[in-house]
């Protein structure tokens, strides 16, 4: 029942799935005892590849993505980023993006970006120079010495974004990285996003409420079910690439975007 | 017209103040016992300027040592507090109703420990100081916002740069409001312990001349206590300054946006 990307011999055999989900399931312990969060999620993600996950609030999203930064063990089950387990974060192969950018304000853009590249050392010089490198990617290279609250919301994302690629991972993972946006900011940043992709290869997970941000940027949405969260439907978006905004009024456009709303409608 | 700036304002305001103090008893509006001319003050001030200076130093060794006391103290027991929620939960409601007793009825007690010299000053101003001090570290450890642990740990931090890199900065503007009360909860400990029981210091200065109703001379003494309140604050100053620059640039900037913004509407309401 489960479709496993069928993958021709590669030249690159560890790289060929970026992020494989085997069986995974999490039980949650809180004060009412234990909750189950995630119930057996298969999840493969070819390297390169954009992958959206959608589901209603609370379905366990946010703690899948967590298991494969990493910062959460599963209850049940494997997670193999890049070919190996990840019991502990490890920002080499695997960069997060979060919701509220959580850049530091007592650190400027470029400093930010900076983070993780000066808590595993290293000469300074070089270090800046990558992190005024990725500012220039995400297209904010004069904006390196200001602090974050002075920077709007779309531009402190990108400051997130820069730091969750400094280490040059190949996967990076993103938690409603543009929910706070308001809508045009959000249309013009997953366009960008969609640019830097392109640019540094990334394999990209990517969790969001929004169909149309969804239907936009996937090669491949995931719907998931309420809590316990299970995947309902795996939707490829067969959209060409490059995405444009004019694609978003098209009839394939609606349908693909009508089909994961009938899933996630259905089981509300 | 224009409007003047707060701060010509708070000049003006800081030169009525001088001139009243001369002008009001020289007129004979209240009795010199109660307020002395400033200009006598100061001449009384600089005539004993040896007797102030001594006794400056006395309470200013005292108010070094009680605020090490209290911020060191402080700042330890505060971040194990704000840090260690079963600590936390077992302290805190302690250490605030503590807060709200009056410590001074606790003086006492310390010259019955440590005598009337020093240290008993020493040791009641530095706890008077340090709970200020201990509940801000606390709360300024306690609302760190967990996106950025959470945020550290996704870029592989560990526990030693969790703090170091993290906890600390993101705890600074809280702990040096808490220095700031702390410090000056230090220096009014020390000057009231040594206007109660005491053979020394600026306190003593301020008590031995009221006794004896030298109106100028208490007056002098309370110069002294003034300049240094006004020295420890400018010194606290300087050290946001430095260490919260970050916050400083966006205040600027929001600083005279607002000034703008407040001042549009101003005409129409002139």
């Amino acid at each position: 029942m489960q479709q496993v990307a069928q993958l021709k011999p590669n030249p690159g055999p560890a790289r060929a799935n970026a992020v494989e989900v085997i069986g995974v399931s999490h039980v949650y312990h809180g004060r009412e005892g234990a909750v189950p969060a995630l119930t057996d999620i298969d999840m493969t993600v070819p390297a390169g590849r954009f992958t959206v996950i959608v589901g209603p609030s609370g379905c366990g999203k946010t703690s899948l993505l967590m298991m494969l930064a990493g910062l959460r063990t599963p209850t049940s089950g494997t997670i193999l980023c890049d070919g190996r387990p990840i019991p502990s974060p490890d920002p080499q192969r695997v960069g997060v993006v979060f919701q509220e950018a959580s850049l530091y304000p007592w650190l400027t853009a470029v400093e930010n970006v900076e983070f993780p590249l000066a808590l595993k050392g290293g000469p300074r010089g070089e270090r800046r120079a990558r992190a005024e490198a990725m500012l220039k990617l995400v297209g904010l290279d004069s904006f390196g010495g200001r602090y974050p609250h002075e920077l709007s919301g779309g531009m402190k994302q990108r400051v997130s974004i820069a730091r969750g690629l400094v280490q040059d991972p190949p996967v990076l993972l993103m938690d409603e990285p543009f929910a706070a946006l308001d809508e045009q900011t959000r249309m013009t940043m997953g366009h960008e996003l969609l640019r830097i992709w392109d640019e540094t290869n990334k394999t990209v997970v990517f969790i969001t409420h929004s169909l149309t941000e969804a239907v936009y940027l996937a090669d491949e949405v995931l719907v998931m079910s309420a809590r316990p969260g299970r995947i309902l439907d795996r939707v490829a978006i067969d959209l060409p690439r490059p995405r444009t905004y004019q694609m978003m009024a098209t009839d394939k456009f609606g349908q693909l975007r009508e089909r994961i709303w009938q899933q996630i409608r259905a089981k509300e | 017209m224009n409007r003047p700036s707060p701060r010509t304002v708070r000049r003006l305001i800081g030169l009525a103040v001088l001139v009243l103090w001369e002008a009001v008893p020289r007129l004979g509006i209240l009795p010199e016992l109660f307020v002395p001319p400033l200009t006598k003050t100061l001449v009384v001030l600089w005539s004993d300027r040896l007797i102030y200076l001594s006794g400056l130093m006395v309470t200013l060794y005292e108010v070094a040592f009680a605020m090490l006391i209290a911020c060191g103290a402080g700042i330890a027991l505060g971040a194990v507090v704000g840090g260690v929620a079963v600590v936390r939960n077992l302290m805190l409601p302690v250490v605030s109703s503590l807060y709200a007793i009056p410590i001074v009825i606790l003086y006492p007690i310390f010259t019955a420990w440590f005598g009337i010299g020093s240290e008993s000053k020493i040791a009641f101003a530095g706890v008077y100081g340090f709970f200020p001090v201990m509940l801000s570290t606390a709360a300024g450890i306690r609302t760190i916002d967990e996106q950025y642990l959470l945020a550290a740990r996704s870029m592989g931090a560990t526990l030693p740069q969790l703090i170091a890199r993290v906890i600390i900065p993101a705890a600074i503007p809280t702990v040096l409001a808490g220095l700031r009360l702390g410090g000056a909860l230090t220096i009014i400990g020390v000057v009231v312990s040594e206007m109660l029981t005491s053979a020394s210091g600026i306190g003593y200065l301020v008590t031995i001349n009221r006794t004896i109703l030298d109106s100028p001379r208490v007056f002098a003494a309370i110069i002294v206590v003034l300049l240094l309140s006004i020295m420890f604050d400018v010194a606290v100053r300087a050290i946001e300054r430095r260490t919260l620059a970050w916050q400083n640039a966006g205040r600027r900037v929001a600083s005279t946006e607002d000034v703008r913004a407040a001042r549009l509407p101003a005409p129409a309401t002139a």
